[in-house]
């Protein structure tokens, strides 16, 4: 088959890139003010929205890339990816280089790369070839299977630490399964059981975890450390009110009280000075967005194609429910970034290329099967 | 499009589609609602929290006000000092910084440690927590210099009050120091580490002495670093006053009584403005301002000669024959006594089986009113005592405002005791006799008075019967608090007498006669216990705590000028020779012009060439303008 059909261009799902034109724009314009810090008269802006926009060029090549070829054929790399990112992640406690006292990049010369980035793409794409094949919902000894196959990469990365990563991997597959369905009396159980094991995960915390739940749970135990995060968020959010500061007028964020305001907590810089008004702009785009990828998968071809949109919305989800929900204070501090709004390079390129995905599922549903 | 799905056998989940849709919603109610909750409900709280984060407020201190002798000559100033604080928010190492100070200043860590914790609650983020009040300057070097390896640290500048005679007014003008707790919560503008008044004119004259503090609002960051600044209000310096004390007056006081313990006091009978106010021994104002240590606030605190004590408001004398001169102005208005009359003193009183003694074992003989104030005759005025009786000798003193505070602007005033029947029944449950209205008559007894109070009553005596407020502070308007009725006639009857007491070849104040001046006086021995036989005998040599307190209060007058002059030191055995000396000093200095400013204590300040302010304010004192000497000499 030709790698692009003029109908398969035609039957490019245009609302879903506009949703996304709309969210990356946002997301550079918020970029723009949450790299400025005022020192004394104005203010001076550090460049990251400009290399936001250099990744974004970038991610929207990876984007096509991943349209040009039949979604289809990912069936069969699935499980030699999986097996590639489980040696990449066993390589990365000898070979991997610290920053920030945690050991996640692969020095490639070039470029240095994280094995867990991929891991999201790994697991995705072998859940949705397991999933996809299931004739049945699952009972337990297939779900024991298929969750255990995300557990080896996962504790991998929570070894690194890397937690956050680590959760979004597992809550990605947990995602897909629920997805697929599990047999009724075992969702019965797990409902019980879950919330009876999840303490017992406590122990397994590293202390500045175990600080970060801690000062989410009481931010005022300790306003000048765990929960200074917490709570400096929640002050810029809530300052913002109904109409925010102004842009770059947010006092919060350019006096640099926000810690961490171009990456994690880049949307609460958007809070403060755009308000509940800009808040509600965002969270409705986001809603959209979801909700085009859910159509997608409701609307695919193929079982594998639906999967794959479908990981895609969970991978999406999760990022924007934690990271909204511990910028507004609903969750203890855990690094994971906000889509599109946060800035990171190789983040950035993993979504646009992701969302290639989803537009590739999206522009095939008409297609007949060929042989 | 289901069709299409069921050529492959297989279609997506339905549920689980359902369960995305769900999934979107949720997310989007429960950020709808948290977004609505922080932005809108809880905005107008997170707005002020991020006012606090970006606005930190700073006092600008004022400097307090000046205070000067009627003449000009400065008494209280301030001087800069430096202080170590610690900004704990800049310090990475609390203890080793701590321990570090301590070698540098010596000061044991301990309590350094102390001072830390017990100031860290009081002390606002970013703000210096005082740890050494007082630097000196190699401190100061050496601290600047380790600056760059404790971070923390900071020399703050701050001014310190300098009582440029520190001994000699310690009693009127008291002391500033820090605010403690308390004093911080009564008044929300002062701060940890701001200076009081505690004491005398310094705290009855705070709030005009302080100022207002200035507000600097200031823009931080994160890091504390000051973007812009905006003066919200200037400081407002506090009051200069003048106070009515005259330096060299008060300096001469200090020398005539030194070694000795007791007080003057001069007053314009007049106005009420006091020139003088001295009590022997003193204590230095500048020891607190620098904060006392403990073992120098013990000596103070226990020592015999009570030293904080400010003996013209706060020590309570028996008044002895000083009393006389309100028993003669009762009987005389009462009509009780008549100059002519004469009475017998055999040197003894018998009432009931008691015998009241006169102080000359031999008697007066035969005594008139004048004579009897001039030779001071007991037994005279037991008879007095017998005729007008305790009610109307108490009702008397009343309104002459003994026993009761002289409201003068210091802390602490005692008011003295004048006592009457219904006091002594609810005291001590008993009858006053007769033979206490005998005691009474001649001030012993239950009667206590300050030697304020006493220089008022004297001044009432000599200027119509106006018991006024004595006046700490320069050109105040005469504050009249009550009467004591008296004729013109009867006053003038009294005044004679005391002049007569000085100027009588047998008077008991001849010590004070000064030539050109008209003086009249009354001298007091105020006996501290009830003499035994055995001391009696031992006369002058009586142990010095059993000696009687003397005193002696008078006035003098030339060319229209009056002062009244009292004088009392603590057991100094007769009146004339204890008290003399020192109504005598004083009325020279008044009236001679003996008089020289003291040596001062601390240097600094320079002596003001002229006082602008000091004519105009001249201008309203009344009747008898009290010219400085180098004016008075130039006419």
């Amino acid at each position: 088959m030709s790698p692009i059909d003029r109908r398969m261009l035609y039957h490019v799902n245009w609302p879903l890139v506009g949703i996304l034109g709309a969210l990356f724009f946002i997301g550079v314009l918020n970029l723009y003010s949450a790299s400025g810090v005022r020192l004394g008269e104005g203010v001076s802006v550090e460049p990251y929205y400009q290399k936001q926009v250099i990744w974004g060029t970038i991610g929207l090549f990876g984007m096509m890339a991943f349209m040009t070829f039949d979604y289809r054929r990912l069936s069969s790399v699935a499980w030699p990816l999986y097996a590639v990112t489980l040696l990449l992640l066993l390589a990365v406690p000898f070979l991997g280089k610290t920053i920030y006292g945690a050991r996640r990049w692969l020095d490639f010369g070039l470029f240095s790369f994280q094995p867990s980035e991929l891991a999201k793409f790994a697991v995705l794409l072998l859940g949705a070839r397991i999933l996809s094949a299931e004739p049945e919902r699952l009972d337990l000894k297939r779900l024991s299977y298929i969750l255990g196959l995300g557990l080896v990469p996962t504790l991998m990365i929570i070894k690194q630490p890397d937690l956050g990563t680590g959760m979004l991997v597992l809550l990605l597959l947990g995602g897909l399964v629920l997805y697929r369905g599990i047999r009724p009396w075992l969702f019965r159980t797990l409902c019980v059981l879950l919330p009876l094991v999840t303490p017992l995960a406590w122990f397994g915390l590293k202390d500045y975890q175990k600080r970060r739940i801690l000062a989410f749970l009481d931010p005022a135990t300790d306003p000048l450390g765990s929960g200074y995060h917490i709570l400096q968020s929640e002050i810029a959010v809530g300052s913002g009110r109904i109409f925010g500061k102004g842009f770059l007028a947010g006092t919060q964020s350019q006096l640099r009280f926000l810690p961490e305001k171009h990456t994690d907590f880049a949307v609460a810089v958007l809070g403060e000075e755009w308000g509940f008004f800009g808040m509600m702009i965002l969270l409705s785009l986001f809603c959209a967005f979801l909700y085009q990828i859910a159509m997608v998968a409701r609307d695919a071809k193929d079982p594998f194609g639906s999967y794959l949109a479908a990981g895609v919305f969970f991978y999406f989800f999760w990022q924007v429910l934690i990271n909204m929900g511990m910028v507004m204070g609903l969750m203890p501090v855990v690094g994971v970034p906000l889509p599109f709004i946060s800035y990171g390079g190789s983040a950035t390129l993993v979504n646009f290329s992701l969302l290639g995905l989803v537009l590739n599922v999206s522009m095939r549903r008409y297609l007949f099967k060929q042989t | 499009m289901k069709s299409l799905h069921n050529a492959y056998g297989q279609e997506p989940p339905r549920l689980g589609v359902s369960l995305l849709q769900c999934l979107i919603f949720g997310l989007f109610c429960l950020f709808a609602v948290r977004l609505w909750y922080l932005q809108i409900h809880l905005g107008p709280v997170f707005t002020e929290k991020s006012r606090n984060n970006q606005l930190r407020t700073e006092y600008l201190f004022a400097p307090r006000g000046f205070l000067r002798d009627r003449n000009g000559e400065l008494l209280a100033v301030n001087e800069p000092a430096f202080v170590l604080g610690l900004v704990r928010e800049d310090c990475d190492d609390i203890p080793a910084t701590l321990s570090k100070v301590s070698e540098w200043t010596g000061i044991p860590a301990e309590r350094l440690k102390d001072v830390y914790t017990r100031n860290k609650p009081k002390v606002k983020p970013f703000e210096p927590l005082i740890l050494v009040p007082d630097l000196d300057f190699p401190l100061i070097a050496k601290v600047e210099g380790a600056s760059v390896r404790w971070p923390g640290l900071d020399i703050l500048s701050r001014t310190r009050r300098k009582y440029i005679y520190g001994h000699l007014l310690s009693h009127v003008l008291g002391f500033v120091a820090e605010a403690n707790e308390s004093e911080m919560q009564a008044d929300p503008s002062l701060s940890l580490g701001d200076f009081v008044g505690k004491q005398g004119l310094e705290n009855r004259l705070d709030d005009r002495l302080r100022g207002a503090k200035g507000r600097r609002l200031i823009e931080v960051d994160v890091t504390g670093r000051r973007l812009s600044e905006e003066l919200q209000r200037q400081p407002r310096a506090g009051e200069e006053i003048f106070l009515s004390l005259d330096l060299s007056l008060q300096q001469l006081g200090h020398r005539v009584l030194e070694g000795k313990a007791g007080a003057v006091v001069v007053l314009d009978p007049d106005t009420g403005e006091i020139h003088a106010l001295v009590s022997e021994p003193s204590y230095d104002s500048n020891a607190f301002t620098a904060g006392l240590s403990s073992a120098q606030w013990a000596e103070l605190r226990d020592n015999p000669m009570h030293p904080l004590q400010n003996r013209a408001t706060q020590g309570v004398y028996p008044p002895g024959s000083v009393f006389k001169l309100l028993m003669a102005a009762a009987a005389l208005h009462e009509g009780m006594v008549d100059p002519k009359e004469t009475v017998q003193c055999t040197g003894e009183l018998a009432l009931g089986n008691h015998v009241f003694h006169c102080w000359k074992r031999g008697g007066h003989g035969t005594v008139n009113f004048q004579r009897a104030l001039v030779e001071s005759c007991d037994t005279y005025f037991y008879k007095l005592g017998l005729k007008l009786g305790v009610d109307r000798i108490s009702s008397y003193a009343k309104l002459a405002g003994l026993g009761d505070l002289t409201g003068i602007d210091l802390p602490h005033e005692k008011p003295g005791l004048v006592p009457t029947r219904e006091w002594k029944m609810k005291r001590y449950g008993v009858r006053w006799t007769k033979g206490e209205d005998l005691n009474l008559a001649i001030g012993q007894g239950y009667t206590g008075l300050t030697p304020l109070q006493v220089a008022r009553l004297v001044a009432a005596l000599i200027n119509g019967g106006k018991v006024l407020k004595p006046q700490l502070i320069r050109g105040m308007q005469p504050e009249v608090q009550g009467t004591l009725p008296l004729t013109p006639d009867q006053a003038a009857v009294l005044k004679r007498a005391m002049i007569a007491t000085v100027e009588d070849p047998r008077g008991t104040c001849r010590r004070v006669l000064t030539p050109g001046v008209v003086v009249g006086a009354k001298t007091g021995s105020a006996q501290v216990v009830r003499l035994t036989d055995e001391l009696k005998r031992m006369g002058d040599s009586v142990p010095y705590k059993y000696r009687d307190h003397a005193w002696m209060a008078g006035f003098g007058e030339r060319d229209g000028r009056r002062f009244v002059v009292v004088a009392m030191v603590e057991h100094g055995m007769h009146g004339a020779s204890g008290a003399g000396p020192v109504v005598k000093a004083m009325l020279d200095a008044l009236f001679l012009g003996k008089r020289e400013l003291p040596p001062r204590d601390v240097d600094g300040a320079e002596r003001p060439a002229e006082t602008a302010k000091r004519l105009t304010l001249d201008a309203v004192e009344p009747k008898f303008p009290d010219l400085p000497q180098e004016l008075e000499g130039a006419q």
